[in-house]
């Protein structure tokens, strides 16, 4: 039976073997630790792990502080992000990217003009969940950046903000951005819009774009948003190369409750692709 | 009543280079749903005691050290 | 070997799913309560979620699904045998549940702006919600566990419930599998969150533990109620899934079927509408299996290299992680080859079916004191979406007993009889193996429970039953580990036994395969558009009788009541 109160000589026997010189008898106490203490006694343990010499450690340290939330965690997270192994780095980045506490907002913030690539796209994908406006100009002048895995996240920063001012910006990068994973991020994110023709001419454009995923999210996002001016451009994507593309097209034409696609949609009841046989069936239904 | 002895393989195997149980780890062994691992006392290592394993990996993925490897069970491969 | 007691308001039986939750929703509504979850195995990795779930299956978000539409959807996929206030309550709570759940940490798959994304696979309405991400669940349950200082026992299972002397609970016995101590538990409240009766069938592999549920669930829960004298449902209602052959774990249809994989015959065409589990569906399935036109496979080489890395990064990583292990020892590629797929063994599980332990919207069972949430609870097509809903509901209704309850005496007698019963075979030194008498077993309840079923075959089934039952004493145990082993066997034959027995009470067809009785091959509304229960008797048999159904709070239409028998696909239009 194991209790998860607290004994006094338990937690001195737990500090002797952090203090070991082995470093995976401090591995393994760090494990016990986070199983049986209370956050509020683990926590200062936890961040001195951080600190650790052996790499094994700290990665364990950074991966079990996910779920904290206080300045003091984040702000040894974020330290952790430039350690110069890649699991610290991996496992920092994790637990910084489950925070939901939007006070903690600030801290993150603060880090961002002092880091770049992984370490930058880290931060921004921990800001995304807690939707601070403060992350707006950030985010908005990140879009630029150089690396792609940062002009993503700060593209999803946007995306969960749903700033209308933010999309002009993210029309450009969903047509203009040389990344396709980050067009089809930027894509998917116009799907905020209260205002179709804000976004009509991007969306449209990226039902043309050159890989099929971004033209996928493009048909979706037409059918959130419910853009029956976009009928007849759905009504052409229903002859994209990829069925894949044609499958969110017609769902979003039954979504848009589309008569003038009728037919085009009927005739997919036929493809040799099933799926799609099947989306027609529905769309129609 | 007389009992045969029957011998099998089994699907969970520790390498014993890497395995810290001596130095105090227990993970793989309590993270086992069936409790089918146990620890040597005399090799002060990590073995599959018992055959009734689900192969649902959290010895493996929870292991440290990567010591525990889960294959599936023989008679299923 | 000692006996150890110990004192609780909330004894909570099972840390998987429901139980955890259960645990923290009582002890959020009173802190003071002293709260306990005891685990057979160890709660960081307990129960049907261990590796995490790959996505919800019952999702009721607004804007895609209407609680009305959900209950109807249940009410027709669970042929009419439903108690709908109870589906209605998940209905109306399960958006909720998933907000909290998000914000405690699980990850549910969201659009580009936040919004969940919701998937369609059911025939009607459209409910799963992927998790991409899912594999942290219990991570996650066990941070609050201990952030609102919920008391853990692992490795003790729970045997037989302890009654006061009007049949109110009064705590519960179980045994360590590491010391094989006897425990007492004193509670006011008893929260059964054991899961599914997953050790039931036998799988064809003839590996005892490759069963499709976590084998840790072999049924004790729902002998721990019938022993308490509770109502238990739809035990005739078998669980059995479509799964990969000789792996024996989902595929899974929810996981690959937004991405447009689907279950096909071996021409790789699509026979059924939709793949969601159900029994009718299973009936189909069968039938295609054992037509000229199986096997039945799980097509997805149709799909782009984007598509199948995603997928295999999914599947590869939750809910059964070693299901690309499996593939790739016999060289199968998503991309090229299909999967070959099976039926799995028979089990009992609400969570995917419909049998359970009665409980009302409140997760009540008949005996005063004590609860019932998750798989074992009967709430039809609960998934685990249905354990946390159920479990919060549990939680809730139990602190609320305590409120107004004292301790109840702990019968002496009680106890030395299950103390007897349980370090019996300890002391058995010339005795059977229990691995071997469950192979025995659980072969007899494929040899003549496995649908479909034949009322002589059930009839011969039990007589095995009771010869097997008759070998229980008989039953040696040479460590704590094998005593576990032991005692899990009494509870499978209960399970066993209930299964037949009820099976045999409803005379008619229905739910597709889950109970089709070749005797009687029809369904038969006219008499058997009710529950049917099974209950331990006053004289200590087994006793089965008929529940009426509640008035519906959803009405069905006529062309809704049958949408799930019209699963097979009538005749595909030709290719172009």
């Amino acid at each position: 039976m194991t209790a998860l109160t607290t004994q006094d000589d338990e937690y001195a026997q737990l500090r002797q073997r952090m203090a070991d010189t082995d470093p995976e008898i401090r591995r393994i106490a760090l494990m016990d630790m986070t199983d049986s203490e209370d956050e509020e006694v683990a926590e200062p343990l936890l961040i001195d792990a951080l600190r650790d010499a052996d790499a094994g450690v700290r990665a364990q340290a950074a991966a079990a502080l996910e779920g904290y939330e206080s300045v003091a965690v984040v702000a040894a997270l974020l330290e952790a992000l430039d350690d110069c192994a890649e699991s610290v780095r991996a496992a920092a980045a994790l637990s910084l990217g489950e925070l939901k506490d939007s006070a903690l907002g600030p801290v993150l913030l603060a880090a961002l003009s002092t880091s770049s690539g992984y370490a930058k796209a880290a931060i921004f994908r921990a800001l995304r969940e807690l939707r601070v406006q403060e992350s707006l100009a950030p985010a908005l002048s990140a879009i630029a950046d150089n690396s792609a895995e940062v002009r993503q996240a700060a593209v999803g920063v946007l995306g969960y903000l749903r700033d209308p001012s933010a999309l002009v910006a993210l029309s450009l990068v969903a047509t203009a951005d040389t990344d396709a994973a980050v067009r089809r991020t930027a894509v998917g994110a116009l799907g905020f819009a209260s205002v179709l023709s804000d976004v009509f001419p991007a969306l449209i454009k990226a039902l043309r774009d050159d890989f099929w995923q971004v033209r996928e999210e493009a048909a979706t996002t037409l059918g959130k948003l419910g853009a029956v001016e976009a009928i007849a451009h759905l009504i052409g994507t229903l002859r994209d190369d990829y069925w894949q593309v044609r499958i969110k097209a017609t769902r979003s034409l039954g979504r848009l409750k589309s008569r003038a696609a009728v037919p085009a949609v009927s005739e997919a009841l036929f493809h040799e692709v099933s799926n799609l046989r099947k989306e027609a069936a529905v769309a129609l239904g | 009543m007389t009992y045969a002895m029957n011998r099998l393989t089994v699907p969970v195997t520790v390498d014993e280079e890497k395995c810290i149980a001596a130095k105090g780890c227990t993970v793989c062994v309590d993270v086992c749903p069936l409790d089918v691992l146990a620890i040597d006392p005399i090799k002060g290592t990590a073995y599959m005691k018992f055959d009734e394993c689900w192969y649902c990996m959290p010895c493996e993925k929870d292991c440290p050290t990567g010591a525990v490897q889960v294959d599936i069970p023989y008679l299923l491969r | 070997m000692d006996t150890i007691e110990i004192e609780v308001d909330v004894l909570v039986i099972g840390g998987g799913t429901a139980g955890p939750m259960a645990a923290a929703k009582a002890k959020e509504k009173n802190p003071a309560l002293r709260v306990m979850v005891m685990e057979k195995a160890n709660v960081k990795r307990s129960g049907a979620i261990s590796m995490g779930m790959d996505g919800l299956n019952n999702a009721v978000i607004p804007g895609h699904a209407t609680p009305e539409q959900y209950v109807k959807e249940i009410t027709v996929a669970n042929d009419g045998i439903v108690n709908q206030k109870t589906v209605m309550e998940y209905a109306t709570s399960s958006f909720a549940m998933i907000q909290e759940l998000d914000s405690w940490g699980v990850k549910f798959e969201k659009d580009e702006t936040g919004d969940y994304a919701v998937k369609k696979v059911h025939h009607i309405g459209t409910y799963v919600l992927p998790m991409p991400e899912g594999h942290n669940m219990k991570k996650v349950l066990y941070r609050q566990l201990k952030k609102r200082r919920v008391d853990i026992t692992n490795r003790l299972m729970a045997t037989r419930l302890l009654l006061d002397e009007h049949g109110a609970i009064a705590g519960a016995m179980a045994v360590d599998s590491r010391t094989a101590d006897f425990h007492v538990i004193r509670a006011k409240t008893v929260i059964l969150a054991t899961g599914a009766a997953g050790r039931l069938g036998m799988p064809s592999s003839g590996y005892l533990f490759g069963t499709y549920e976590n084998p840790t669930n072999a049924g004790d829960g729902y002998s721990l109620a019938y022993h308490a004298g509770a109502e238990l449902s739809g035990i005739e209602c078998f669980q059995i899934n479509p799964l990969i052959k000789d792996y024996n774990g989902p595929s899974c249809a929810y996981v690959t079927g937004p991405f447009g994989g689907y279950t096909a015959n071996a021409n790789g065409d699509r026979f059924i509408e939709c793949d969601y589990w159900s029994g009718q569906m299973m009936m189909e399935f069968y039938k295609e299996l054992e037509g000229g036109n199986g096997p039945v496979f799980l097509k997805m080489n149709h799909l782009a290299e984007e598509t199948i890395s995603t997928i295999e990064e999914i599947l590869h990583s939750n809910e059964r992680p070693s299901r690309g292990r499996f593939h790739e020892g016999r060289g199968l590629d998503y991309r090229s080859g299909m999967v070959e797929m099976h039926i799995s063994e028979i089990g009992l599980c609400s969570g995917h079916s419909g049998s359970g332990v009665w409980v009302n919207e409140r997760a009540e069972t008949t005996v005063p004191g004590l609860y019932a949430a998750g798989d074992l609870a009967c709430v039809p097509h609960n998934y685990m979406l249905g354990a946390f809903v159920y479990g919060k509901l549990a939680g809730e209704s139990a602190a609320e007993y305590c409120a107004t309850h004292a301790l109840a005496a702990i019968d002496g007698k009680q106890v030395e009889q299950e103390r007897e019963r349980v370090w019996g075979p300890l002391g058995v030194v010339d005795g059977l193996p229990p691995s071997q008498v469950e192979y025995k077993l659980r072969r007899m309840v494929n040899d003549y429970l496995q649908p479909p079923k034949v009322t002589r075959k059930m009839e011969i089934g039990l007589q095995r039953f009771a010869e097997i039952r008759a070998d229980l004493g008989r039953l040696s145990a040479a460590d704590p580990h094998e005593l576990m082993r032991a005692m899990e066997i009494h509870a499978i034959l209960d399970c066993a036994e209930m299964a037949a027995r009820a099976s045999l009470y409803r005379k008619e067809s229905r739910w597709g395969l889950y109970h089709y009785r070749v005797d009687y091959p029809e369904k038969n509304d006219k008499d058997w558009f009710v529950h049917v229960q099974v209950k331990k008797a006053a004289d200590g048999a087994m006793s089965c009788f008929t529940r009426s159904i509640e008035p519906y709070l959803v009405a069905l239409d006529e062309e809704e009541k049958t949408a799930y028998q019209k699963l097979r696909i009538a005749k595909e239009p030709a290719a172009a």
